[in-house]
């Protein structure tokens, strides 16, 4: 084992970083992870995709200190999350997949506070950060619903503002719009995209379109680490993609289909416009 | 089976300062053997609306008809093996050591021999690809493995109607594709079902008629063509990237489903 001391040498300049992490599931006979390496510099904004079963909640467990490592280590700003979860877990906020187990309080603002109260923040910037929190998630107005009476995606948006009210300085988002339609989907997303540059973000998913800006995307297939590539070389690598289950959406999925790069089309407007364009430039035969 | 919603609303907390109108005079039918899917924006009454359909919710009003018998009139058990209901999140219900008694559970309770019971649990776990976890602690499974064991049980009941609330959320793309072939897949076998999800472009591969909800009430009903391209603001990507071709192609059809999109987007270029 090395000492965990040694955090602010190499790795500790990172806001996050894993060295050869392997962990196991007691009683399972393959490692959930297996010698896991990757860095993520301050204010980089990087996805996490792969199969289920993958390794990616693994990983987010392994961040915050739910889990320790079996082998190999995990920096989070210079710490250790296995020997001072609480100090990591200052600094990384995680959004776990499922609202519904971690909305605790009567109504949606005192859930909102509740990360906060534990912080010891006095209470008039508590009531700011709270309310800035809410804003943030579009959620103004809903501030004394009882979180029970609300839909899936509300809640989720409910737990997303809690994080941010904390305002640690690197994000884990596990599916943070697994819940959300189209518009509660955008909305949140652009909420995280302001968040670029300004905080860390490790962004895990299934919808390869909310990467699609992202700086780069991990993909974690059977526990390993089988690719680390900037969203435009991944979306163009249909082999790639299809060995490691991931579906582009459909609008690049029909760009590619009809030859166009994928990672250049990402709305219907654009698509359409490009088929437009090429039949108006005389191949067309209608 | 045909199940039919008439004039349908409900009222949490009535009477309190907490009341919401989740649903308001909600008219719906669920044909034999079709899919109808139930889409609209988080709090548009999605979920309230499914939990009517085995009366897990009771109207506040209007009335829930099973082949145009008053559903109130039917015991639950009946109207529950009838109509499948599977949750958000189903995963979280798993409780028995194995997958195999955890599916065997509802069944067990309708009073059916253990040869009975154990074809069902082995025929539903198969139809669900889930057979080689028979033996696994539901515990020890990953998220797709465990839901599809979730689904599983409700299906060992036999349903007529199997509705499913959000059944993909959080899947990856390859357990997506296997629970959207399952869904044809029962609709061939003559089930009925209700897919509720917020994913139009899933929706758009499976659905027959499309049901849409806004604030509580049916905003449109139909084929999921005349759905998505009376609004194509509110449709998949297939309907809006046909929809912006249709001024300088009007020969382009309605196209839905993926496949049929590519297909009429080639022979619009000609290639």
């Amino acid at each position: 084992m090395q000492n965990p001391g040694e955090g602010t040498r190499p790795g500790g300049s990172f806001a996050v970083s894993c060295e050869r992490v392997t962990f196991s599931y007691p009683g399972s006979a393959q490692p959930a992870l297996s010698g896991v390496s990757f860095a993520l510099r301050r204010g980089e904004y990087v996805g996490v995709v792969g199969p289920n079963g993958g390794g990616k909640s693994t990983l987010v467990r392994l961040l915050n200190g739910l889990l320790k490592p079996e082998s190999g280590r995990v920096l989070v700003s210079g710490r250790d999350p296995a020997t001072e979860p609480f100090e990591v877990r200052k600094h990384l906020g995680v959004l776990f997949q499922n609202p519904e187990n971690g909305l605790v309080a009567p109504f949606v603002e005192d859930d909102v506070a509740f990360g906060l109260e534990n912080l010891g923040v006095p209470r008039e910037e508590m009531r700011e950060r709270v309310a800035r929190a809410v804003r943030a998630v579009g959620l103004q107005g809903y501030e004394r619903r009882e979180p029970h009476t609300l839909s899936g995606g509300e809640k989720q948006r409910v737990a997303l503002a809690g994080l941010l009210a904390v305002e640690p300085e690197i994000l884990v988002l596990d599916e943070p719009t697994s819940m959300l339609d189209a518009a509660g989907r955008r909305e949140v997303l652009k909420h995280l995209g302001d968040l670029r540059f300004e905080k860390t973000v490790l962004h895990v998913t299934h919808h390869l379109e909310e990467l699609l800006d992202a700086d780069r995307i991990l993909v974690l297939n059977g526990g390993e680490l089988v690719a680390d590539e900037t969203p435009e070389r991944l979306f163009s690598n249909a082999d790639f993609l299809r060995e490691n289950s991931l579906l582009l959406p459909v609008v690049p999925r029909l760009a590619l289909e009809l030859g166009f790069p994928p990672a250049k089309l990402r709305t219907p407007e654009e698509l359409a416009e490009a088929i437009l364009a090429r039949t108006q430039s005389g191949t067309r035969s209608l | 089976m045909k199940l039919e919603l008439r004039d349908v609303g409900h009222v949490y907390a009535r009477g309190t300062p907490f009341q919401v109108e989740a649903l308001r005079g909600v008219s719906l039918v669920v044909e034999p053997g079709e899919v109808l899917a139930i889409v609209g924006g988080t709090g548009s009454g999605k979920s309230t609306l499914a939990q009517h359909m085995n009366l897990l919710l009771v109207p506040t009003s209007g009335e829930v008809l099973v082949d145009a018998v008053d559903a109130t009139t039917l015991t639950k058990s009946e109207l529950r093996r009838r109509v499948g209901l599977v949750f958000q999140f189903p995963e979280s219900a798993l409780f028995a050591p194995t997958v195999e008694e955890d599916v065997a559970f509802a069944p067990r309770q309708l009073g059916l021999d253990e040869e009975e019971v154990t074809e069902r649990v082995l025929e539903s776990l198969r139809a669900l690809g889930a057979e080689e976890l028979a033996a696994r602690s539901p515990f020890a499974l990953s998220g797709g493995e465990k839901r599809r064991v979730a689904i599983a049980g409700v299906l060992a009941m036999g349903p007529e109607v199997l509705v499913l609330d959000e059944p993909t959320a959080g899947l990856d793309p390859a357990a997506r594709e296997d629970l959207l072939a399952l869904i044809l897949g029962l609709r061939e076998a003559g089930v009925s079902v209700v897919l509720v999800s917020h994913d139009l472009d899933e929706v758009a591969e499976v659905a027959d008629r499309v049901c849409a909800l806004h604030e509580g009430r049916v905003s449109a009903v139909g084929t999921a063509a005349e759905v998505f391209y009376a609004d194509p603001t509110r449709a998949p990507a297939t309907v809006r990237v046909a929809s912006l071709l249709r001024g300088a192609s009007p020969g382009i059809g309605h196209p839905v489903r993926f496949r049929e999109t590519l297909d009429a987007l080639r022979a619009q270029q000609g290639t």
